[in-house]
């Protein structure tokens, strides 16, 4: 799967070059969102990308970018020291004077939604590829995309038959302190939604969570997502930080998964079908591999 | 202790300091301008006709971005080291700053309801939402500094302690109001009122800076004509109004001149700290507890201080910008560290 995504990205990129010529398209970008600017990238047009937000950490090259700031605040000079011709990001960017700024500076400023949907990564990633000048490598990726959606939510269904929905928290934390539950109304909800879990937290939100009430729900299945360590360090720590979630049953019988932090800001991102499938495959460790 | 300069040293220092705070503010940022493009953009500004060609993008920044945010700085850090001034010289207190009677946290609050209310009611229309949150800062301020007031009040009097009490419960009461707001938010709205907390001058627009600018323009010409009565205030109050001052308008004006101003600068840049409590303190160290030298000079000081502040904090990490509460305090409290124990030898 990842090997087709990369000759897609290969071929996007010939094309891009190819038409480049043809239309006046933007060829310096700014983009202030995570899963944004990896479209972007998987569209090839990484190298039109002058500068990014703090949110885009994939892929690991965009890190070498200057660094425009957290989108929700941007500077509106900061980014024209760029001189780009576009600036896009999604419906979380700001603050709105500085936007107004910018596009008064004739940058084109272009907004994105970051609803967890696929109409809406549809809608994302035809308007991208009009704006790369890739627009059927655009058409390709999402019809990729959501194949692989669909494939996962059909595996998902037959697990369900032979095997219940397990009970799941996902622990959100900062190398192991200070964990948050993720409740309802969340991208991290949306996920164990789609990876065929049911999620016990029923707030809105990310909140703290009481140990009390935590023994009390006992999840087959915890994932965690560590903003500072990753790995057995994180879990290490996470465990070391909360003793009481080392007597669930989720980690009784081992049933602990990483989730990569950055896939739960800015909405779909590429990387997704991938952590859905491994969430899933621990979900449901008896139905047949995918 | 005596005083280290000449009042009117003290001015010309300030002043000259204070117009190569404006001048670097205008002539630096991210995008590097050359100087002559600058010059030339700031004179076509002021009405000089020269030739519009190749000034275009100078004549933008200058214009749109850096202009506003310098004359933002300049009000919000006149308006707070003034009102800081006006606090200590009511409580008699060294430790007194705007926020003691309630204006800050009052605005705090205020802008938490703006911020989660306003997203938990299906967000605000995009263009409406800024004007809100300043607006609610506003009223937010100024609602609990009257409620301050108003409690510290009885027969006719206002009792200044009993005002102190008052404003430490309500912020207390305000701060876990705007706590139980940060508990409420979500991850989005959560982001928006830490960085409005930590304030910034960055997005200054011309229409959100007019009322600020009116509101700080009648407050640096009013308190400073209350310097005398200041004066008069600080041997006591018995003193004061035996020496013919009215000291229950006198604590009224301060009260009413503090809670327009801080709520204005607070609704136009978030929460700014350090500047009301240590500019005052500043100037006193240098020149004396005169209010006739301290009101003024602070105006100068406080305005010099955010506009340095502001230059660090969009120059620091360009192309992106720190908020400048944390820079107020990491080039101010050295300084004054420095002159505290200067003044102890």
């Amino acid at each position: 799967m990842r090997l087709s995504t990369r000759v897609a990205a290969l071929c996007v990129a010939l094309l891009a070059s190819h038409q480049a010529s043809a239309v006046e398209l933007p060829q310096r970008w700014v983009s202030a969102g995570g899963a944004l600017s990896e479209w972007v990238s998987a569209l090839g047009g990484e190298a039109k990308l002058v500068g990014v937000d703090t949110t885009s950490q994939h892929p690991e090259s965009l890190k070498a970018l200057p660094s425009i700031g957290y989108q929700r605040a941007l500077s509106a000079e900061g980014i024209l020291s760029l001189r780009p011709q576009i600036l896009i990001g999604t419906e979380e960017m700001g603050p709105p004077p500085v936007l107004a700024q910018i596009r008064s500076a004739g940058v084109q400023v272009e907004l994105f939604s970051a609803q967890p949907e696929l109409s809406a990564l549809q809608t994302n990633l035809q308007h991208l590829g009009q704006l790369l000048g890739s627009e059927t490598q655009a058409t390709a990726l999402y019809s990729t995309y959501q194949q692989q959606i669909e494939q996962q939510k059909a595996w998902v269904t037959q697990a369900q038959s032979g095997q219940k929905a397990p009970g799941v928290l996902l622990i959100l934390g900062h190398a192991g302190g200070k964990p948050l539950i993720a409740g309802k109304d969340t991208a991290a909800d949306w996920l164990i939604q789609q990876a065929g879990g049911r999620n016990l937290a029923s707030q809105n939100g990310y909140k703290p969570f009481s140990t009390e009430s935590l023994a009390g729900l006992s999840p087959d299945v915890l994932v965690f997502a560590d903003r500072a360590l990753t790995g057995e360090t994180a879990k290490a720590a996470l465990f070391k930080e909360n003793p009481i979630l080392a007597n669930t049953p989720a980690a009784k019988a081992g049933r602990v998964y990483e989730l990569d932090p950055t896939l739960l800001v800015g909405g779909l991102g590429p990387r997704l079908p991938e952590s859905l499938k491994k969430l899933s495959s621990g979900f449901y460790p008896g139905a047949p591999a995918q | 202790m005596r005083p280290l300069l000449k009042p009117r040293v003290l001015f010309i220092g300030l002043s000259l300091l204070c117009l190569l705070a404006i001048w670097l503010s205008l002539a630096l940022g991210p995008v590097s301008l050359p100087l002559l493009d600058t010059l030339r953009a700031a004179l076509r500004m002021l009405g000089v006709p020269i030739a519009a060609q190749g000034l275009e993008q100078a004549e933008l920044i200058l214009g749109q971005i850096r202009l506003p945010r310098t004359l933002l700085g300049l009000a919000v850090g006149g308006v707070l080291a003034l009102s800081g001034v006006a606090m200590q010289g009511l409580f008699r207190n060294p430790l007194a700053d705007p926020g003691l009677v309630g204006v800050s946290s009052g605005a705090a609050l205020g802008a938490a309801i703006a911020i989660v209310g306003g997203s938990a009611f299906g967000g605000l229309p995009e263009s409406f939402g800024p004007y809100l949150l300043s607006l609610f800062a506003f009223i937010g301020g100024l609602g609990v500094t009257a409620l301050v007031y108003r409690l510290g009040r009885r027969n006719g009097q206002t009792n200044v302690a009993t005002m102190l009490l008052a404003g430490i419960a309500l912020t207390a009461l305000a701060g876990s109001a705007v706590g139980l707001f940060t508990y409420l938010a979500d991850d989005a709205t959560l982001r928006t009122l830490t960085f409005w907390n930590l304030g910034s001058l960055n997005g200054a627009s011309y229409a959100r800076l007019w009322p600020l600018l009116l509101v700080s323009v009648a407050v640096a010409l009013w308190l400073p004509r209350r310097a005398k009565a200041l004066n008069a205030l600080l041997l006591g109050e018995s003193e004061a109004s035996h020496l013919g001052i009215d000291v229950e308008r006198l604590k009224r004006e301060l009260v009413f001149c503090t809670a327009l101003g801080v709520g204005a600068a607070v609704a136009a840049a978030g929460m700014i700290g350090f500047v009301g409590l240590v500019v005052p303190h500043l100037v006193r160290l240098l020149a004396g507890p005169d209010h006739k030298v301290l009101l003024p000079a602070s105006i100068l000081a406080g305005a010099s201080l955010l506009l340095f502040a502001d230059l660090v904090a969009r120059l620091a990490l360009a192309p992106a910008e720190l908020p400048i509460g944390i820079v107020t305090a990491f080039i101010g409290a050295p300084f004054f560290l420095f002159l505290l124990l200067r003044g102890r030898a």
